[in-house]
């Protein structure tokens, strides 16, 4: 059944990419910054965080700035966060075109998860010379696993954000609930702050949130030029897990969304 | 490439009114259900053209997000064969900061196409549209006409097997409907099979062969376009008795009242064998009856018909005072066939038949039926209007004097 709807999908790729290129366009044709919002918005984030965590609350970072330390994470996190906040809204938003035609709609939710990494890329266009800048360097084989490591994410995004598209097709409430829930996930997150500074008792329940070992991998082959931990293949397994169950999930209630006006 | 496409479903379609948020019960009671469309059927072939006509909430609609899947049956079947494409939305997906040109793949890819078919009809879209100048502006530029003009030659050009058109060409300048209509013509003919839903009365018999008539969900009659037409107004007319709409009288008859002294049972239209009809030849003969019974005793009452186009404009309205008749009297229990005969110049198209009994001092109604039934003309004249005036020509050449 998902491979039937995969290949439904794989037909109307072109309109993925339309849409995609739609929804990057349509964002940045009308703004001054245009594409520097993909830099600024982890930028700033980070910078704040900076002066609380250098000045106020000293962390232990491994021997690197904390402002490079805080914005090799906050870049995967904003890509994390924003998609799925984009998708969930994608179908609601959408729902004149929901309702009047028919396509897969799972473009929706994968355009917007596809527009966000384009921020990505341009953020990360910005991580090179920083890094550059500060003296460190990042091995070959960091170069192999990164494309990894940012699947792993997407994957794990798209699930989480097929399950909200489709949910808040049907309950309106699921958007603030997400937004709250990615808030949290973000402080659950080793973005702002390093695992070592998590209890050892907490550690094991530390551990089941996904996301920890896709932001250490990206601070270790970024930061440290060592290996990702272990963590990764677990993130990698959970995120295999949601997304497909994500996806069947969005497929089965698909067909209501048009009834709901 | 196109194989026999055969659709044939029943339909029920529960849309329920109510939804909780939180949802805690699953059941929900039957009056909460409201059926858009029910137990419909029906069989389309390669190139036939279908309109679906009905008042507003009939359905129609439903119907065509059922066929293009944006929403499925509650109960029964469609198959369909072979690609759709829906024009139930002009310019769906438009994003106003990109260029005409950026639309153009974007709606197409929305509507199917894929990238490669887009831009070997680039050229004829953009000459469809009439907007060359314009491709590189902001469509959000553009006026209400152009986009839709835009929004139906992308659609137009999507080439499906059938095509799905929900009342999208009242945008548009007469010289662009007949582009439309053209393109319709041109998709049939390539054995294109079309579904039309409108209101336009008119479009709906230039286009369409055949005709499916919905009321209240439910199709009520299906057939030749125009009998579907004849079947509309009477559902309307039904609906508007139940409602009973008051619609302003010509001047001599002010009251309103209808007392029923005499009823009209019946009214039918005959052709020259004395056959019921609803369609007629322009030219022909025809006779109006009408079937009165008298629950009172009537002196000399009058009875009178009239034909009068969808619009409400009068075409011919004659009582039997006009004419000068003495009509006999009736008494209660009685009943009586009155039959005008007449010819029918009429050029082609729809036309309302209504009648009235009245009594011989015009101060009131006995009964009054405003749109008793319609008929349709059919004429294989190309002339234009209301009566076939028999135009007939002669070529007489004039010799000047010089010339001997």
């Amino acid at each position: 059944m998902l491979t039937r709807n995969f290949g439904a999908l794989f037909v109307r790729r072109d309109l993925l990419m339309a849409w995609t290129m739609r929804t990057i366009r349509g964002r940045y044709q009308q703004s001054i910054l245009g594409g520097l919002w993909a830099i600024a918005q982890p930028a700033a984030t980070a910078i704040i965080f900076s002066i609380i965590f250098t000045y106020f609350v000293p962390v232990n970072t491994g021997g690197v700035p904390y402002v490079v330390f805080s914005f090799v994470a906050m870049v995967p996190w904003t890509l994390h966060a924003s998609s799925i906040a984009d998708m969930v809204e994608s179908i609601v938003g959408n729902m004149n075109l929901v309702t009047k035609i028919y396509f897969p709609r799972e473009v929706l939710p994968v355009s917007a998860l596809f527009a966000r990494a384009f921020d990505f890329l341009v953020a990360f266009a910005i991580i090179v010379p920083l890094i550059a800048y500060y003296r460190m360097h990042i091995a070959i084989s960091g170069w192999l696993i990164l494309p990894a490591v940012l699947l792993t994410q997407m994957a794990l995004a798209l699930g989480v954000g097929l399950i909200g598209a489709a949910l808040n097709v049907f309950y309106r409430d699921i958007r603030p609930i997400f937004t709250l829930g990615l808030q949290l996930w973000f402080y659950a997150s080793p973005v702002i702050y390093p695992v070592s500074s998590v209890p050892d008792r907490l550690r094991p329940f530390y551990l089941l949130n996904p996301m920890v070992g896709v932001v250490e991998a990206y601070r270790a082959v970024l930061l440290y030029q060592s290996v990702p931990s272990p963590d990764i293949f677990y993130s990698a397994g959970a995120a295999i897990v949601i997304l497909v169950f994500g996806y069947w999930f969005f497929k089965r209630v698909e067909f209501q969304f048009a009834d709901i006006v | 490439m196109v194989d026999q496409i055969s659709k044939r479903y029943r339909i029920g379609r529960g849309l329920t009114n109510l939804r909780e948020l939180f949802v805690l019960r699953k059941e929900s009671s039957p009056q909460q259900h409201h059926w858009a469309v029910r137990d419909v059927s029906f069989n389309l072939e390669p190139g036939e053209s279908m309109a679906i006509i009905g008042p507003n909430g009939a359905g129609k609609t439903t119907i065509l997000k059922l066929l293009s899947q944006v929403t499925q049956p509650t109960s029964g079947e469609i198959r369909l064969k072979g690609r759709f494409s829906a024009l139930i939305e002009l310019g769906a997906g438009f994003h106003p900061d990109l260029t005409g040109r950026e639309n153009i793949f974007l709606n197409g890819a929305i509507l199917g196409m894929h990238r490669d078919e887009i831009k070997a009809r680039f050229d004829a879209i953009v000459a469809f549209a009439g907007i060359d100048e314009y491709l590189d502006t902001p469509v959000k530029r553009y006026s209400s006409g152009m986009f839709a003009r835009l929004g139906f030659a992308i659609a137009a050009h999507v080439d499906p097997q059938i095509l799905l058109v929900d009342e999208v060409l009242a945008v548009g300048d007469y010289a662009f409907q007949m582009k439309c209509y053209a393109r319709m013509d041109e998709l049939r003919a390539k054995g294109t099979s079309l579904i039309f839903v409108s209101h336009n009365l008119e479009s709906v018999r230039r286009v369409c062969k055949r005709g499916l008539v919905m009321y209240r969900g439910e199709a009520i009659f299906q057939g030749t376009a125009a009998e579907a037409i004849t079947a509309y107004s009477d559902a309307l007319r039904r609906k508007a008795r139940e409602s009973q709409v008051s619609v302003p009288l010509e001047e001599g008859l002010s009251q309103r009242v209808m007392t029923f002294d005499a009823e009209v049972e019946s009214v039918s239209l005959l052709d020259a064998e004395s056959r019921p009809v609803t369609v007629l030849q322009s030219g022909a003969a025809a006779l109006v009856v009408m079937q009165v019974c008298f629950n009172k005793d009537v002196h000399e009452p009058i009875f009178a018909f009239t034909i009068r186009t969808p619009e409400g404009n009068l075409v011919y309205n004659i009582t039997t005072n006009w004419m000068g008749i003495q009509t006999p009297d009736f008494y209660a229990g009685e009943r009586c066939r009155v039959e005008f005969k007449i010819a029918l110049p009429l050029l082609e198209g729809y036309y309302d038949l209504g009648v009235d009994v009245t009594p011989r001092d015009l101060t009131h109604f006995y009964d009054r039926l405003e749109s008793a039934m319609g008929f349709s003309i059919i004429s294989t004249n190309g002339a234009k209007g209301l009566v076939d005036l028999g135009a007939e020509v002669a070529f007489k050449k004039i010799h000047s004097l010089n010339s001997a």
